[in-house]
């Protein structure tokens, strides 16, 4: 894989978070569900009463803790998206102590990691870095 | 076999352990044990002459499982050993069972219903045997009802019911192992004579029932079973005297029959008396809410009477008056009870489905009169409960607390139907509705202007204490919600693909009173929503139709003054949706009438709305404000925000209201905005930003000089064009493509080509088409650098799907090859990165598979060029780019094989069972059959092998829509192989092998009629094909066959169905011959050969 990590810039200012009405909100996007940056996995609209006003439901995984988030607001609120800054890593080049996910997904990673040609996909968010999502590219065999 | 080894007592003690082992519970039991007894049953019922053991067993045994198959062995034996039994022992077999059943009363129900239905099978068997007399079953019936004992009157019922069912024609037949025609045939005897006479047999116990006074629970429960019988009698579905394919269709499902007797029956059902019981029996029962559903649907049948029972018109209006005049008799004077509203809607129903509006007309004067005034009543009273149950079951607070979920239907919609007959009442009856709608609409929009007053002078006065109680206003937008609906229906229809007109019962209507008409003050009402329309000097003088819309958009100017007043949080997002779809309705269809399209035109509506008029430009800007305010204010109400922009596409789509539209500086001010990408128009949605921009770029196409069409272009397209450019050009792109402000960027812009796409029409794809084609080379750059982002890769292919999907078809020769190349190149970049690529998510959903499906989409709308072409060798394009040298030499067929060869190997089984990839993915390969049968040869071996794998998986076991789309694959491919003259070559085998399978499909199995054209061109193809081979299914079939009477009938079906078309050849007067013989010989012998 092409892409390179640049482990001389700070670039702090990519982190962060910044307000995002509700319902510009998309699914595989990333909020801030009480306290840690989700991945958002379900998000359903809903109204109390015909005419009532939208609320949004979310469904967020957390990415670090792998834990899971729900929230319920008004559409027009205001939430913080965490900014993000993805890098794409080659396996063979990952260092040691990146931290890994719990769960399936780590679990995933580290079964497959002593099969060279592939790629892993790290984002780094509000100054955490995980590994999201995993590529396994098999095309040499 | 086990009856002839072991003695009888020997073989109760081996059934009654296996019965105990089969009874126990799991724990006791093991499989093996349980499959060991199932075995022994099977076995015992499949054992040759088991009548004496069997007789045996159910004098002596005492375990009702094994009396149960003791009768379930006779009843098989009895049709296996037909032929071979003497007529006196089957005859006395079944004088036999019935005596059984009589003499133990105490039987457990499910043994003796089995013993009946032997009984009955061994009738019906009987019935087509001319040598043997089942007939006595009715005398004896008919005796054991008149012993006046309930008990054994309620055998009797149980027999006639069991009798009833085994003849019908539904699913409720054993499988006997006879064919459909067998089945047929004793039902059409059947219904012609002993149905009949059932039926005249429950009349007299109903008819004794209903005489008397007082009913004891025991002899109202035996009354309650020939009711029910009579419902089943009079629910008959009468098989028309043809037989063959129709009856096996019918077969499959018969519900909501009609009463459509043979006229055997006319003495029997026009005899009033019948009608007459039927009311009587009702009134007698009626609070009994068990019974009265069987005597409602008994009378709601006799009101389906139709057919061959009535010799004339004559008497079919005096069998309709007869049956109204009962009915008003029953329903005049009563109380209705909530149990009947059902019942009686469907008599009524089914009397003015069936009865022509001839014969409704001819009934006496007076009578029809009361009859359409209890009608009315009737509609109104039930209307007002099922609405008033509606809220007892939800509560009555309900609407406002009740979570609703974003897939609940809207109620324009949930309720279409109700609406349109609203509608359609309001127009036939105007003179009175208009004025209604109005006067209504006006009168709640007073009061919700005021109500929403008091609340901001509370908020004033006290900003803290914010609880406000929201009944009344809740109250208020529900009223208003449903007055605008009605009044949506009311004045225009929605029409697709075609021009909405003014309904002509509105139009006459406002002409009508277009002389009492004062056209300043209408206009005035018009152009002030502000103001009480009442407080305009001679507001009565104004036209109706133009004052209820003048009404509605006072209800919308309340609505934005609220807005105004910080007083959103207040307003219902249901209401502003109801506005913005009403006025979109009403705009389709009035605004700018063209006054071609109608014979006259009232001179309020072309003075108000018609070309070249203050009215209409008024409107015009008052409407553009209105989606103005709605999408920065409503931006976070999704479906309200889409009907929003709807309504701005409606004022563009038309050359020439977005003539007018262009003119408003709003309309500058919008597209600026949007270009820009500020709030709030960024927190719109993505499918809503799509039609925003679908919408801009149709107003670009409005009439307009050259400096300002250039100026809107420069302001509209260019930035987007420019903005994307600086992203992707930027060295460090690479780099800073997965920042967010930079992936922002690019997913707007590409939602954006998808939307610009969406606006092609026929005149503006030139310009449309090279814009486009510059950012699709973009955009394969961009599957490089975000390969490892699906969603973005997703987009990139959406844009391409759209382009495809609105502009191929315009596309010229030239134009075409470039759309293709670039498409070729999207494929292959994809191809290069996802080759042996597997992706590892938690998740495996359908959307994971998004890529697949928008590629074969891509590909589908690649190939429909080959059925819908408008181009005309480039002549949208003439002037646009000087004769460019076609040398290049891309075709679909390239790109499409292209891509089959990404798809295929991906297709897994599994993928096949999402439904929207399964229906897409055969789609593709019929169109690809259809379109390139040359190519399908020349596919590498695997993939050819699961192309054909794939199209006998769908024959086989997939939708009826797969089925047929395969079948239709069939033809080109075997053509194809016709052509080709190779009898060795894999594709040839293969035709052979379907052969077989459309064989079996039209011969053998249960065949679905809409399938019949597909399947007969596909088979008569491979006939061609493969004659030896066909003649050899046919030969093997008729082998098979032992009675030689069903020998030669399949024989000569088979030889009628070829005489026209031998030898078969490729030639289409022959393949239309063999198809319409293929119809004879399915209605012929389709039936002979579908066993149940």
């Amino acid at each position: 894989m092409e892409d390179e990590i640049d482990f001389t810039t700070g670039d702090a200012g990519a982190f962060g978070t910044n307000p995002m009405q509700c319902s510009a909100l998309r699914t595989n996007g990333f909020v801030v569900l009480k306290g840690p940056p989700s991945k958002i996995v379900e998000m359903s609209t809903s109204k109390t009463g015909k005419h009532g006003h939208a609320k949004v439901h979310l469904v967020g995984i957390d990415i670090f803790m792998v834990k899971k988030y729900e929230d319920i607001c008004p559409s027009t609120h205001k939430m913080d998206a965490p900014n993000i800054k993805r890098i794409d890593y080659q396996t063979g080049e990952v260092c040691e102590d990146l931290k890994l996910p719990e769960g399936e997904l780590g679990k995933d990673i580290e079964g497959k990691y002593d099969c060279s040609h592939k790629a892993l996909q790290i984002n780094g968010i509000m100054r955490h870095e995980q590994t999201v999502q995993v590529w396994i590219n098999c095309r040499s065999k | 076999m086990m009856a002839a080894a072991l003695g009888p007592p020997e073989v109760i003690a081996q059934l009654e352990n296996a019965a105990k082992v089969l009874m126990a519970p799991p724990s006791m039991v093991n499989n093996e044990q349980r499959q060991h007894a199932e075995h022994i049953f099977l076995s015992f019922r499949k054992s040759k002459s088991p009548f004496a053991v069997c007789k045996h067993i159910l004098e002596t045994s005492k375990v009702d499982y094994v009396l149960f198959q003791a009768a379930t062995a006779i009843m098989e034996a009895v049709v296996r050993e037909w032929i071979l039994l003497e007529k006196g022992s089957i005859e006395s077999l079944r004088t036999f069972l019935l005596t059984y059943v009589l003499q133990r009363p105490n039987l457990q129900k499910y043994v003796r219903e089995q013993i009946l239905l032997a009984v009955a099978v061994i009738v019906k068997r009987g019935s087509l045997d001319k040598s043997i007399d089942c007939k006595s079953i009715f005398h004896e019936v008919s005796q054991l009802i008149s012993s006046g004992n309930p008990t054994v009157q309620t055998l009797a019922c149980s027999i006639l019911t069991a009798l009833l069912s085994e003849f019908s024609s539904s699913s409720k037949t054993s499988n006997i192992g006879l064919s459909m025609e067998f089945h047929g045939n004793c039902k059409r005897i059947f219904q012609e004579e002993d149905l009949r006479q059932i039926f005249m047999l429950t009349v007299e116990v109903l008819q004794e029932f209903s005489r008397r006074e007082n009913l004891n629970a025991q002899m109202s429960s035996v009354f309650q079973r020939y009711l029910a019988l009579a419902n089943q009698v009079l629910s008959w579905n009468f098989l028309p005297p043809n037989l063959g394919r129709h009856y096996i269709a019918m077969f499959e499902s018969s519900q909501n029959v009609m009463l459509k007797p043979t006229e055997s029956w006319r003495e029997t059902l026009l005899d009033s008396r019948v009608m007459e019981l039927f009311f009587t029996v009702h009134r007698k029962i009626r609070e009994d809410s068990d019974m009265a559903q069987d005597s409602l649907q008994c009378l709601a049948q006799l009101a389906s009477l139709h057919g061959p029972i009535f010799p004339d018109e004559g008497s079919q209006v005096d069998y309709l008056a007869h049956f109204i005049e009962g009915l008003l008799n029953t329903i005049n004077g009563i109380e209705i009870e909530d149990s009947e509203a059902v019942g009686i809607s469907s008599i009524i129903s089914n009397l003015i489905t069936v009865f022509p509006r001839n014969v409704l007309t001819a009934i006496p004067n007076e009578l029809f009169s009361s009859f359409v005034n209890c009608l009315t009543h009737l509609t109104c009273s039930f209307g007002r409960s099922a609405a008033l149950e509606e809220v007892t079951a939800n509560g009555v607070a309900s609407r406002e607390e009740e979570e609703i979920s974003e897939l609940q239907e809207d109620d324009r919609d949930q309720f279409s139907d109700q609406l349109a007959s609203v509608g359609m009442l309001g127009r036939i009856a105007a003179e009175h509705c208009i004025p209604l709608l109005t006067s209504l609409l006006e009168e709640r929009v007073t009061r919700l202007h005021g109500q929403l007053q008091r609340h901001q002078q509370q908020l004033l006065a006290s900003p803290v204490s914010g609880t406000v109680d929201n009944k009344m206003l809740d109250d208020l937008y529900e009223d208003i919600h449903w007055l605008i609906l009605v009044t949506g229906y009311l004045l225009a229809d929605d029409t697709q693909g075609e021009t909405p007109l003014i309904p002509p019962e509105i139009m006459e209507y406002s002409i009508k009173h277009s002389s009492e008409v004062d056209i300043n003050t209408t206009l005035q009402i018009l152009g002030s929503p502000g103001e009480k329309a009442s407080s305009i000097p001679g507001y009565n003088r104004t036209d109706s139709v133009i004052r209820l819309l003048s009404a509605i958009l006072r209800v919308s100017e309340v609505e934005s003054r609220a807005i105004r007043a910080d007083l959103t949080h207040l307003l219902s997002p249901q209401m502003g949706k109801d506005i913005v779809w009403f006025l979109k309705r009403w705009a389709k269809t009035y605004l700018l009438v063209d006054e071609k399209l109608y014979d006259q035109i009232s001179l309020p509506f072309s003075t108000a709305f018609g070309a070249d008029t203050e009215g209409s430009q008024w409107i015009i800007g008052y409407l553009l404000q209105k989606v103005i305010s709605n999408l920065s204010v409503w931006s976070s109400e999704q479906d309200l925000a889409s009907d929003t922009v709807q309504l701005l596409v409606t004022l563009v789509e038309r050359r020439e209201r977005a003539n007018l539209v262009i003119q408003c500086e709003n309309w500058w001010n919008l597209a600026k905005q949007f270009a820009r990408r500020s709030p709030p128009l960024n927190f719109l949605s993505s499918p809503v930003q799509r039609t925003l921009m679908k919408a801009l770029v149709l107003g670009g196409f409005a009439h307009m000089d050259t400096e300002t069409k250039q100026q809107y272009w420069t302001e509209v397209l260019q930035p987007l064009q420019q903005r994307f450019l600086r992203v992707i050009n930027q060295d460090n792109f690479q780099q800073m493509c997965q920042q967010e402000e930079v992936k922002q960027e690019i997913t707007a812009t590409l939602e954006a080509l998808c939307g610009i796409a969406e606006a092609t029409q026929i005149d503006n794809v030139a310009i449309l088409f090279n814009f486009l084609m510059d950012f699709l080379t973009n955009c394969i750059g961009l599957m490089e650098v975000y390969k490892n982002t699906p969603e973005t890769v997703n987009l990139i292919i959406e844009v391409f799907v759209e382009v495809a999907h609105k502009q191929i078809c315009y596309l010229g020769e030239s134009k075409a090859m470039n759309l293709y190349e670039a498409c070729l190149t999207l494929l292959q970049v994809y191809s290069k990165n996802n080759l042996g690529r597997q992706r590892i998510d938690v998740t495996a959903e359908e959307e994971q598979y998004q890529d697949l499906l928008l590629i074969m989409e891509l590909l589908t709308n690649l190939l429909s060029k080959e059925f819908i072409d408008f181009s005309d060798t480039d002549e949208v394009f003439r002037g646009h780019e000087p004769g460019q040298a076609a040398n290049r030499s891309v075709s679909a067929a390239d790109v499409v094989l292209y891509g089959v060869n990404l798809i295929l190997p991906l297709m897994s089984q599994d993928l096949l069972k999402f439904p929207t990839l399964c229906n897409q993915y055969y789609k593709l390969i019929t169109f690809i059959c259809e379109i390139f049968p040359e190519k399908i040869p020349q596919l590498p071996e695997d993939l050819f092998k699961s192309l054909m794998y794939s199209l006998e998986l769908g024959m086989t076991s997939m939708s009826s829509e797969v089925c047929q789309l395969c079948l239709e694959a069939l033809t080109p491919l075997a053509e194809q192989c016709a052509k080709a003259q190779e009898t060795d070559s894999p594709l040839f085998l293969a035709t052979r092998h379907f052969l077989k399978l459309v064989f079996d499909m039209l011969v053998l199995q249960k065949h679905n009629t809409e399938m019949t054209t597909a399947a007969g061109e596909a088979f008569y193809t491979l006939v061609c094909l493969h004659q030896a081979e066909y003649s050899e299914l046919v030969e093997t079939l008729l082998s098979s066959q032992q009675d030689p009477v069903i020998y030669q009938r399949l024989a000569d079906a088979f030889n009628k169905l070829t005489a026209s078309s031998t030898p078969p050849t490729l030639d289409r007067k022959q393949k239309m011959a063999f198809l319409k013989s293929l119809e004879e010989f399915m209605a012929n012998v389709g039936g002979l050969l579908c066993v149940k």
